[in-house]
C-alpha cells in the first residue's frame, strides 16, 4: 500500500504529470487577474495594507449581539474562532471616531486586543512587503542558479516556488482570507519549504546514481514525509490558534496548510514530471556531465 | 530494564561524547539555560526568564506616530542660504539643512507644492520624502524617552522607522502594562513649565510660563570650541518684558548670584542658575529675547544640556505628528496568548513526534528526533532573547522552523538509511556530506527569503523573520551535525 504510493511518481508520463499542476495555476492565474480588474489588487487586502482597525474579542456574547454594539462603526467582517474567540474587522475611520471606539471597547471588552493601522502606514506597508516578496524571490532564483548551474532543473524549482504562491494566493482570494502582515510572511515562508523538497527532488534525480525510477520513488517517499510532518506541525498550530483566538498565527498556519497541499502537487507532479522527462529525453546527461 | 539499557548506551558511545559536534551542542544547550534564567538570575520572571515577551503577549500598548516633515534633496546654482532663507520664507514653516544638499522641512507639503517653491530660486527637487532626518528623528526619540520616564512608566521602547531613502517616516512607542487610553495621553501629553526668580532665601516668583518661549534649539557651545555647553531658547516679547521687569526689581541685575533663575517642569526644579554677568549687565538697559541656559563644562554639561533642551520644551514634540497605527492588548488577554503558544509549541512538537514515528516505527530515531529539535527551541530562545523579542508572529515563526527542522533531519534520516542498510562508516560520511549539502542549499534560500523582512522595519514581522533565520542558522551550524552523528552511533550500534 505505502509502497504503491511512493510509486505513484513512476506511473504516468511526463506530460500526464505536468498537465494538472499547469491547469491549476493557469486557473490561480485566472482568478488573480479576475480579482485585480475588480478590485486593483492581486489579493484583497486586510487592514494591515487597506488600513482599518481589527479587534479581538474574547467574550459569550453573539455575533449579532456584537454588531448590534459597534453599529455605528465601519464594521467589515465579524469571525468566529472556537471558545468564545471572536475577530472583528473595521474599515478606516477618523481618529476622533477610533478614539471613541476605543473607549466603547474597553467600557464592554476591556479584554480586548484592539490594532488599528492607518491608511497611509498601510500603503507604505503594502510597498514594504512588495518590495521584501520581489526581493525574497529574486534571492531565491540566485542562490538556486548557483546550487543547481544547470538550466532547466534550476528554472523547474523557480517556477514551481512561483506557482506554490500564486495558487495560494489565489486559494486565499477563494476563502476570502485577506492579505496581511502575517499572510505575507507566511508566503514568504512558503518560498524556503517549497525550495526545500524541490531541492532534494532535483539533487536526488541528478546527482545520484542508480536507476530513474528508484531514484524518483525514494525521493518520493523522503519528501512526502518532509511535507507531510511538517503539514502535522502547522495543522496543530492552526487547530490550536483557532481555539486560542490567535488571529495572526491562525493566518500564518492556514496560508502554510494550503501552500503546503500546493507544493506536494507542484512538487512531485510537475517538478518531478518535468525532471524525468529531462533525464529520459538525454539533455541531463549532456548538461550535468558538463 | 530501560536505564539499564540507556546505561549501556552510554558506555557504547563514549567516544560520542568526545565529538565536537556533540560538545558543541551540549554547550550551546547549557549556555541558552544559562542566559535565558541566570544571565541575569530571573527566576520570579515565569516561564519566560529573560526572553524579552511583545506587547501582545505580556500586554500594554503601542502607538505609531507619523512625520508631518520632508526631507528633500535638491540640486541648485544658486546660493543654497538664499534658498534656505527664502523657502522658511514662503513656506512659513521651519526648515533646515540636514546636509550639503538636503533640507528638512517640518510642515507637511506634497512633492508638487515643494517644486513651485523650489523653483523660484532657481533649484530644482531630485528626491522627495516623507519624514525628517537622523538628528531630528533623535531629539524626537530622547523627547519621547525622557516623558515617558518622568511619568515612572516601567517598560517602554522607543523605536525610529527608517524608509528606504533613509528618512525616518515613523516613530513607535511601546508601552507595557499601559492601556490604550493612558498611551494616548501620554504621548500627547505636555508638561506645564515655570520661570521663576529668587527673591530672598527659599522665596521664589513666578516669571513667566512655557507658553513665552518661542523657540529653543539644539544643544551647542558657547563660544564655539570651549567645550562649554548650554541650550539657547528664545522667548516672546511679553515674556522679555517680564524677566527684565523681575530682573530689576528683585535685584538680580544688580547682585546675580543671589537671585538664582529656575525652571520648573510640573512643578518640580529642573534648572537653576544665577544670571551670567553679561546678561545682568544687558538687562539692566534693554530687554532680551534670546538666552542661553549654560549646563557648563564637558560631557556631562553636554548630557545636562540634551535633557534641559527636553524640558524647555515641555514634552512638546518639535515636529507635527499624526497617529499612523495604534494597539493595545490587556494583560489578560496577553496571559491567555502565551498559554495557547506554549500549548500550540508542545501540540506541534507531539504532532511531529507522532507522524515521524509512524514513517520510522522505531523509539532509537524519533526520540533523538525530538530532542534535537527541543535543544533546537532552547538554543533559538536563548540566542533570541538578545536580539528581538518574542511575539506572535514570533511564536508562529518558531514553530515553523520546528517543521523545517524536522524536514531537515528526515532528509538525513533517509538519505543515511539509504536502502534500509546500514554503511560503513566511509560510505556514511559521504553520505552525510551529501544530506548537509541539501540542508545548506535549503537553509540558504529560506534565509534570503526571510532576510529582507529581518532588515525592514515591517513593524510586526520584524520578530518572526529573525527568529526563522536564527533557527534555520542554529540548525546547519549547530544541530543538524549533531544529530548526524547520533544517528550514526545509533544506527552503528
Amino acid at each position: 500500500m505505502a509502497f504503491d504510493l511512493y510509486d505513484l511518481v513512476n506511473k504516468y508520463p511526463p506530460q500526464q504529470m505536468m498537465a494538472i499542476p499547469l491547469a491549476i495555476f493557469v486557473i490561480g492565474l485566472m482568478i488573480i487577474g479576475v480579482n485585480f480588474m475588480f478590485t486593483g489588487a492581486p489579493v484583497s487586502l486586510g487592514i494591515d495594507f487597506a488600513g482599518g482597525t481589527a479587534v479581538t474579542i474574547i467574550t459569550d456574547d453573539t455575533p449579532e449581539q456584537l454588531e448590534s454594539y459597534f453599529a455605528s462603526y465601519p464594521l467589515i467582517s465579524i469571525g468566529e474562532g472556537l471558545n468564545r474567540g471572536n475577530y472583528l474587522r473595521f474599515g478606516p475611520m477618523s481618529d476622533d471616531q477610533f478614539r471613541l471606539l476605543s473607549q466603547d471597547i474597553g467600557a464592554r471588552y476591556p479584554d480586548a486586543k484592539v490594532d488599528q493601522i492607518g491608511e497611509s502606514f498601510g500603503e507604505t506597508l503594502q510597498q514594504q512587503a512588495l518590495f521584501a516578496l520581489l526581493i525574497s524571490f529574486i534571492g531565491m532564483s540566485v542562490i538556486v542558479f548557483i546550487a543547481f548551474r544547470t538550466v532547466i532543473p534550476s528554472i523547474a524549482v523557480v517556477f514551481a516556488a512561483f506557482a506554490d504562491i500564486l495558487i495560494t494566493a489565489a486559494i486565499m482570494d477563494i476563502i476570502g482570507l485577506p492579505l496581511s502582515l502575517g499572510t505575507t510572511a507566511a508566503l514568504l515562508m512558503l518560498i524556503g519549504y517549497s525550495v526545500d523538497s524541490d531541492i532534494l527532488l532535483t539533487t536526488r534525480i541528478l546527482k545520484r546514481q542508480g536507476k530513474l525510477e528508484d531514484k524518483l520513488s525514494n525521493a518520493f517517499r523522503t519528501g512526502f514525509i518532509m511535507t507531510t510532518t511538517t503539514l502535522s506541525a502547522v495543522l496543530a498550530l492552526l487547530i490550536v490558534s483557532w481555539i486560542g483566538g490567535i488571529e495572526i498565527i491562525l493566518q500564518i498556519a492556514t496560508v502554510l496548510l494550503i501552500g503546503l497541499i500546493v507544493d506536494l502537487i507542484n512538487t512531485w507532479m510537475f517538478n518531478a514530471g518535468l525532471l524525468k522527462w529531462y533525464v529520459q529525453s538525454g539533455r541531463a546527461a549532456k548538461e550535468v556531465r558538463r | 530494564m530501560r536505564k539499564g539499557s540507556e546505561k549501556m548506551r552510554k558506555d557504547e558511545t563514549h567516544p560520542l561524547m568526545k565529538d565536537w559536534r556533540i560538545l558543541v551542542l551540549i554547550a550551546a544547550v547549557i549556555l541558552s539555560v544559562v542566559s535565558i534564567y541566570l544571565l541575569p538570575p530571573a527566576f520570579d520572571k515565569g516561564i519566560q526568564g529573560n526572553v524579552q515577551l511583545g506587547l501582545d503577549l505580556e500586554g500594554g500598548s503601542w502607538i505609531q506616530l507619523e512625520y508631518k516633515a520632508e526631507l528633500v534633496t535638491f540640486e541648485t546654482t544658486g546660493s543654497v542660504e538664499e534658498l534656505l532663507i527664502g523657502l522658511s520664507e514662503d513656506l512659513d514653516a521651519e526648515v533646515s539643512l540636514v546636509d550639503t544638499n538636503t533640507i528638512e522641512i517640518r510642515k507637511p507639503f506634497t512633492r508638487e507644492e515643494l517644486e513651485q517653491a523650489f523653483a523660484q530660486y532657481g533649484a530644482t527637487i531630485t528626491r522627495y520624502e516623507i519624514g525628517v532626518g537622523t538628528e531630528t528623528a533623535e531629539t524626537v526619540k530622547r523627547i519621547l524617552e525622557e516623558k515617558i520616564n518622568r511619568l515612572g512608566t516601567r517598560d517602554a521602547k522607543v523605536n525610529t522607522l527608517t524608509t528606504f531613502g533613509g528618512a525616518s517616516r515613523y516613530i513607535r512607542v511601546e508601552l507595557a502594562g499601559v492601556d490604550m487610553t493612558t498611551a494616548q495621553e501620554i504621548v500627547g501629553q505636555q508638561g506645564r513649565f515655570d520661570i521663576r526668580i529668587q527673591t530672598t532665601g527659599n522665596e521664589t516668583e513666578h516669571v513667566l510660563y512655557g507658553d513665552a518661549i518661542t523657540s529653543v534649539g539644539n544643544p551647542a557651545q558657547h563660544p564655539i570650541g570651549s567645550n562649554n555647553w548650554g541650550v539657547p531658547f528664545t522667548i516672546s516679547d511679553d515674556g522679555a518684558r517680564a524677566l527684565r521687569e523681575s530682573a530689576i526689581r528683585t535685584g538680580a541685575t544688580d547682585r546675580p548670584t543671589d537671585h538664582e533663575l529656575m525652571m520648573l517642569l510640573d512643578d518640580e526644579v529642573v534648572y537653576s542658575a544665577p544670571l551670567s554677568a553679561d546678561l545682568a549687565a544687558r538687562l539692566k538697559v534693554e530687554e532680551v529675547r534670546n538666552l542661553v541656559a549654560s549646563t557648563g563644562v564637558g560631557d556631562d554639561a553636554l548630557n545636562r544640556a540634551m535633557i534641559l533642551e527636553i524640558h524647555l520644551r515641555a514634552g512638546a514634540l518639535p515636529v507635527d505628528v499624526t497617529i499612523a497605527g495604534s494597539g493595545s492588548v490587556s494583560a489578560a488577554l496577553g496571559e491567555h496568548f502565551k498559554t495557547m503558544s506554549i500549548i500550540a509549541g508542545i501540540i506541534a512538537l507531539l504532532t511531529v513526534g507522532l507522524v515521524v514515528y509512524y514513517r520510522y516505527r522505531e523509539p532509537s530515531i524519533v526520540i533523538p528526533m525530538l530532542l534535537i529539535n527541543t535543544s533546537e527551541i532552547i538554543i533559538l530562545l536563548g540566542i533570541a532573547r538578545y536580539f528581538t523579542q518574542l511575539d506572535l508572529a514570533a511564536i508562529a515563526g518558531l514553530i515553523a522552523v520546528l517543521g523545517t527542522s524536522i524536514d531537515q533531519l528526515v532528509v538525513i534520516t533517509d538519505e543515511v538509511l539509504h536502502e534500509g542498510k546500514v554503511p560503513s562508516p566511509n560510505v556514511y560520511l559521504k553520505r552525510l556530506s551529501r544530506a548537509l549539502g541539501i540542508i545548506v542549499v535549503a537553509a540558504s534560500t529560506m534565509i534570503i527569503a526571510m532576510l529582507p523582512l529581518a532588515v525592514m522595519d515591517l513593524s510586526s514581522l520584524r520578530g518572526f523573520a529573525i527568529i526563522t533565520i536564527l533557527g534555520v542558522l542554529i540548525g546547519v551550524v549547530i544541530t543538524r551535525p549533531a544529530y548526524g552523528k547520533i544517528i550514526m552511533a545509533i544506527l552503528s550500534r
